[in-house]
């Protein structure tokens, strides 16, 4: 072999391999994500009773504010790597659980919960969220666990292949673009809703001609 | 060799040895975790004697948060590392503790005790979870010194019992406790689920009448 074939190699292995290795580390990360998403999402209860030991009203917020950061940037990172579940060419190629681009949309739902109702108020809202969050968590474990990871185990060869995405391309195809057809919705009615309360609360006073109106501050003794 | 053949050998090389340094980069910074979760377990006292001394609310609260934040989120990050216990194809490949899986099943368990209970002004709670805690260190370290960092310079029967705490050494049982781990995680998961379900995410624990 040449040096300059060597050098090819090299190059392709390192891109391609660059590639296949990013997606390897996002689909390794993501288990670690959805946990992450559920037991702060879950935790709730502990969090609200450690807060309300909190003698002064400045460490209740920043405890508040920190717990509800995180848990919702957990929540939508999780789903922004999901991505990797909506690329045809990923799904067919590389190994990932069938059941993922499901898993995505009801972290989705989840979030659309969020965004519409209030889940931290509203109990029952709060249920709904937890009920898209649990699911997904089983619909990606599952496949996940004894698909995915356990190609060791000879009497898990069936349902391991299955569950596979590219062992399984077709049936991996269908779930994503149904799975697809769902973001896509309900990304619709998020931004139609979020347009909506635009118009609501902005188009009155455009139609005024009156720029934004902004507080006084409120004097304080001094 | 074609040059396609060298591209895929590399490739090869590249995923299977970037993902075994993954898991070994895990595995190297469980123990770490684990001893800085005991050890934050351990210091409660050592707070809350720190506490009393301050002068302003303020510090005080603010330490405490600080404490029970550390604390908890390295429970959960424990939880969230020991996941490759779950994976019948990491525990066949890599050298990991035996038990290493029910460790994670006992931190797991200790935020459940979290959730439901109030270890922080219960004494029972609190006791539970500290044996929990116990009971996962025993599962993680034992395999951990005894097998996986002495399966190289143990002999004789030792070498046998060594061999026998490493997953990879023990496929048939490393896989039978994956799944037994696996289990007890379901369960205690359903069991968070349901509760959560059932308070709506409300502090439902009772206050006790004096701290």
């Amino acid at each position: 072999m040449r040096p300059d074939q060597i050098a090819t190699a090299i190059t392709n292995a390192l891109v391609m391999g660059g590639a296949q290795w990013l997606v390897a580390t996002i689909v390794a990360f993501l288990p670690a994500l959805w946990t992450m998403t559920l037991i702060l999402h879950l935790g709730r209860p502990y969090v609200l009773r450690t807060l309300r030991r909190c003698g002064l009203r400045l460490g209740a917020d920043i405890w508040w504010m920190s717990y509800v950061i995180m848990r919702d940037a957990v929540l939508l990172l999780t789903f922004a790597f999901s991505w990797v579940f909506f690329a045809p060419n990923i799904v067919t190629n590389d190994a990932l659980p069938i059941t993922g681009p499901l898993a995505a949309l009801c972290l989705l739902l989840a979030l659309a919960v969020k965004l519409s109702r209030r889940v931290d108020d509203d109990v029952m809202a709060y249920r709904l969220a937890t009920v898209f969050l649990v699911l997904g968590a089983t619909l990606y474990y599952g496949a996940l666990v004894f698909a995915v990871e356990a190609t060791s185990q000879p009497y898990l060869a069936g349902f391991g292949a299955a569950f596979t995405s590219n062992t399984n391309p077709l049936v991996a195809q269908i779930i994503m673009y149904v799975s697809m057809v769902g973001v896509v919705l309900v990304a619709g009615w998020l931004f139609v809703r979020a347009s909506l309360s635009a118009n609501r609360t902005m188009a009155p006073r455009l139609k005024a001609g009156q720029p934004p109106v902004t507080k006084e501050p409120t004097p304080v003794a001094r | 060799m074609t040059t396609n053949q060298l591209t895929q050998a590399i490739i090869s090389g590249i995923n299977a040895g970037g993902e075994q340094f993954l898991e070994g980069t895990l595995a190297a910074a469980l123990p770490i975790i684990w001893l800085a979760i005991l050890g934050l377990q351990l210091g409660r006292p050592y707070i809350l004697d720190m506490i009393d001394r301050f002068t302003l609310r303020l510090g005080a609260d603010l330490l405490w948060l600080i404490y029970v934040a550390l604390r908890d989120l390295l429970i959960v990050s424990g939880v969230v590392m020991s996941f490759m216990f779950f994976f019948p194809d990491v525990v066949t490949t890599d050298q990991l503790p035996l038990t290493g899986g029910l460790a994670a099943v006992c931190l797991f368990g200790v935020l459940l005790v979290k959730l439901v209970g109030d270890p922080d002004h219960n004494l029972r709670d609190f006791r539970i979870v500290s044996g929990l805690l116990g009971l996962g260190s025993i599962f993680y370290f034992v395999p951990y010194v005894l097998g996986v960092q002495a399966n190289a310079v143990t002999q004789g029967s030792w070498a046998a019992v060594s061999m026998f705490l490493v997953t990879n050494s023990n496929p048939s049982w490393a896989v039978g406790i994956g799944y037994v781990s696996i289990a007890l995680m379901a369960i205690l998961g359903a069991i968070a689920a349901g509760y959560t379900l059932v308070t709506g995410g409300r502090a439902e624990a009772q206050e006790p009448a004096s701290k």
